[in-house]
């Protein structure tokens, strides 16, 4: 009963701050509501018993990322942007009907995953040994290699952002602007 | 301890990702589309957790930490992608990066 009623806790205010990013239209209201929806979803982690995914989403997560965007946010002048319209109203909302197909999409490949997936084979290992355990040695015995390509992934990621970002000498757009 | 459905999962996950969708459509600003990517992102986590709850696996926990990643990466990236475009063309909205259209 008091799980069911933490669920709906943070499922509604995750929800709740959703809609508030989405619609805010002030940038940095709008990172402040996302930083309040990554932490509900961590809540949801924690209540649905997986707390090594929620620790990192509170510690990495919900943390790490909202401080690059607030960095990018003070690095970069935004005057421009507040006197400008925030949304693209007309055609959000003529987009919306394709939305709902993208919507009937995700329900059909869902119930049909549903249908025909494994139940139950490590049960006892989660009993037995806890979550993070279990996690832990799944994650360094079958799924070893994702995690190196991983950090393989995250060391291009580094090296294409610090590419991007520098700075060069001549750009093509001083001479066409 | 009473077991949460796994429907109620799945009713969060598919709403904050149909939020993080309309925003990605929705958003003028560049960097309030990455937010509405993150938002995607989070969704698609809900949705393992859940259903990794509700099948008695761990399985789904592992690929909600490498999205985790992937997400970091993007964030990463996308910013970098955001400041260079800031910087070489003063640019902050959408509808102004019309050069693939010309």
């Amino acid at each position: 009963m008091v799980r069911q009623f933490l669920f709906l806790l943070f499922s509604l205010w995750s929800i709740f701050s959703a809609l508030l990013v989405v619609l805010l239209p002030n940038p940095v209201y709008s990172l402040i509501s996302l930083l309040s929806t990554l932490i509900a979803i961590s809540g949801i982690f924690f209540v649905a018993g997986a707390e090594l995914v929620g620790a990192i989403q509170l510690m990495v997560y919900a943390v790490a990322i909202p401080i690059f965007y607030v960095i990018v946010l003070t690095a970069l002048p935004w005057e421009k942007a507040y006197k400008r319209e925030s949304h693209y109203r007309s055609e959000g909302i003529l987009t919306f009907p394709l939305l709902i197909i993208l919507y009937l999409q995700i329900l059909f490949v869902l119930v049909s995953g549903i249908l025909i997936s494994p139940k139950g084979q490590i049960r006892g290992l989660i009993k037995k040994f806890g979550n993070s355990q279990v996690i832990g040695a799944i994650l360094f015995n079958r799924y070893f290699l994702p995690f190196e390509v991983i950090s393989l992934a995250l060391l291009l990621g580094m090296i294409g952002a610090i590419l991007i970002g520098r700075k060069e000498e001549k750009t093509y757009g001083q001479d066409s602007r | 301890m009473a077991k949460i459905p796994v429907e109620w999962y799945i009713i969060v996950s598919v709403v904050l990702f149909g939020l993080g969708i309309f925003g990605i459509i929705v958003r003028r600003n560049l960097l309030t589309i990455l937010f509405c990517t993150e938002l995607v992102l989070n969704a698609i986590n809900v949705a393992f957790v859940g259903a990794d709850e509700n099948l008695n696996l761990a399985k789904g926990q592992i690929f909600s930490l490498f999205i985790i990643g992937f997400a970091a990466i993007e964030a990463a990236v996308g910013l970098g992608i955001i400041v260079s475009i800031f910087r070489y063309r003063l640019v902050e909205s959408s509808d102004e990066l019309t050069d693939m259209k010309e």
